[in-house]
């Protein structure tokens, strides 16, 4: 489209590669500011022009933002709460979306259409219209402040399901059979062949549920009161109300709170681009 | 299912198709069907958190209550102006990116990585990096101060109702610009070169191109973006609570979400809480027939 080598198109190459560059830096400036901000001191946050190589690497940050100020690990342990409560939360749904994506895709029975609809359905039904009534069962169920509570809600990913479906509707039939007439049960073709074979879509659905929880602020504020049950993101809001001075510790909880995420975009991105892919490919 | 049935091959099947999917029946009755219900049930009650008492049939009071009360339709404003002045830049602003990295053909993967950096950090991470950005000494002023020549002036960007509903909308914007950038990008890869290709040779220009070819093909995933952020922007509750929480006035922010919150946790009136939302449910739902309708009508 862009091929033709004339002044006026180079020059409006060169336009589009300025723009690309101002969208890029717009969109990296804030995430560098944490950084380096992480790095420095309150003062020096905020002494304008902003210096984007801290003067001196003021690492204290770190040791405040770990420690509470030398005066307790809850942060260590919010962090292990969000990684408990993430990974348990993934690991299940993604066992049980790719059971229903399954038993939708590739079994016949009465009443399918109905499951089917009734999962669609759900997709309608944002979780803050019924996060209340939840909290009220959590509640009389005795869930307040466990993980078993955090995590419950959460196990029915119907965007999970209806995408195991859609990749399992071109699953082969011939490789099922195969292992039918291998001799191996249904539970064994489910384990050994459908599993095992649609890595993608597992690990597409199970970033994004992993992406959400470690987002997730409103159902643990709801749930979690004592300290020690606090997930990161209910931390993080904590932190900033107390700390209300010291930007520079504030950063660095958000530099650490980010990390795991982080670590787990560089190394699967393309299953974090795939997932938003996704959206424009969900009916092929 | 009929006895005659259940022990051929079909009917094993047919088991087995039930067998997988329990699990997810299950969790939906136990958590979705189950509160939806119950929420319903709580509006005509009069339900407080933690209270003893036998709840009392009030009719529609609560509705009633919810729907004659300033608080309530304060919070519908502050929802319509951040949604509409966070998903309208968004849509259109990811278009236009959209279209201009699929030109780009170095360094492709690379380009998409950084794009979409953002939407990895978590909401309260990202409002917290811009409530320090839009601190009164902060980098926001004096960009602002240094672009328009005014040395020294603070824009109260955190106390002025105007500039929070900006500021909000801004960090919105800045968290999924690049999410929904890559949608589109993805979209117009979608399109067939040949159609790109049959343009070139008929003599179009790049604007008629775009205008007549692309734009069209490309309506589909256009909707699909707009409404998946007019929905997400609906839900937003993570940057509009930490800034209260940090002492920004309440009126702008006092989003339909963070007034649910707190009239339940706070206030602990259950029963209005749950009026607030079924409204937003019946909002957010009429969107998503809108979207999945949109997304059938692509087949």
């Amino acid at each position: 489209m862009l091929r033709d080598k004339s002044f006026s198109n180079r020059m409006s190459n060169l336009v589009i590669n300025i723009l690309v560059v101002l969208f890029l830096c717009v969109i990296l400036m804030p995430i560098l500011f944490m950084f380096t901000a992480s790095f420095m001191k309150s003062s020096e946050i905020f002494s304008m022009p902003y210096r984007w190589i801290p003067k001196e690497f003021y690492a204290k940050n770190y040791f405040n933002a770990v420690t509470d100020y030398g005066r307790n690990l809850t942060f260590v342990r919010t962090i292990i709460n969000s990684l408990i409560v993430a990974s348990a939360t993934t690991v299940l749904s993604v066992i049980v979306s790719a059971f229903a994506g399954y038993g939708l895709s590739k079994f016949k029975f009465r009443g399918q259409q109905v499951v089917f609809l009734m999962i669609m359905g759900r997709m309608m039904i944002p979780f803050e219209a019924i996060m209340i009534p939840m909290y009220i069962i959590a509640v009389r169920l005795h869930l307040q402040n466990t993980y078993t509570g955090l995590v419950l809600p959460f196990v029915l990913n119907t965007f999970g399901i209806f995408q195991m479906r859609q990749y399992l509707l071109s699953f082969p039939d011939e490789m099922l059979d195969a292992g039918r007439i291998d001799g191996l049960g249904e539970f064994g073709i489910f384990s050994k062949l459908v599993f095992k074979n649609s890595t993608p879509a597992i690990a597409t659905a199970a970033i994004l549920c992993f992406r959400g929880q470690w987002d997730n602020l409103l159902w643990p504020l709801l749930l979690s009161q004592k300290e020690m049950m606090k997930t990161i993101p209910a931390y993080l809001v904590k932190f900033t109300e107390e700390k209300y001075a010291d930007e520079g510790a504030m950063m660095a909880v958000a530099v650490m709170a980010s990390i795991p995420i982080i670590i787990l975009f560089l190394t699967l991105s393309k299953y974090f681009l795939g997932g938003s892919a996704m959206y424009s490919s969900s009916k092929e | 299912m009929k006895k005659h049935n259940s022990f051929s091959i079909e009917g094993q099947k047919a088991r087995w198709g039930w067998f997988f999917v329990a699990p997810a029946i299950l969790f939906f009755c136990l958590f979705s069907l189950y509160p939806m219900l119950n929420a319903l049930w709580n509006t005509f009650f009069n339900v407080k958190l933690l209270s003893l008492k036998k709840p009392e049939f009030v009719g529609l009071k609560n509705y009633a209550y919810v729907l004659s009360s300033p608080d309530f339709w304060s919070s519908v404003k502050a929802t319509v102006i951040f949604t509409l002045s966070s998903f309208i830049p968004l849509t259109v602003f990811s278009l236009v990116f959209g279209l201009i990295i699929t030109t780009r053909k170095k360094r492709h993967q690379l380009l998409q990585m950084l794009i979409y950096s953002p939407a990895v950090l978590s909401s309260v991470v990202a409002a917290l990096i811009w409530l320090l950005l839009f601190d009164p000494r902060g980098i926001a002023n004096s960009l602002v101060n240094f672009l328009m020549r005014t040395p020294g002036i603070d824009h109260k960007w955190l106390t002025e109702p105007a500039k929070l509903y900006m500021a909000t909308a801004m960090i919105y914007f800045w968290k999924y610009i690049g999410y929904f950038t890559i949608i589109v990008a993805t979209g117009v890869a979608k399109i067939p070169t040949s159609v790109l290709e049959a343009a070139t040779i008929d003599g179009a220009s790049v604007r008629q191109t775009i205008g007549r070819i692309i734009m069209p093909l490309l309506r589909p995933t256009t909707m699909m973006v707009s409404i998946v952020a007019m929905l997400n922007c609906m839900k937003s509750f993570s940057t509009q609570y930490l800034f209260t929480q940090r002492g920004a006035p309440n009126a702008p922010l006092n989003v339909l979400t963070l007034n649910i919150y707190k009239t339940a946790m706070r206030d602990r009136y259950i029963s209005r809480a749950c009026v607030m939302s079924f409204i937003l449910f019946f909002f957010m739902m009429i969107l998503t027939i809108v979207r999945m309708k949109t997304s059938e009508s692509k087949e």
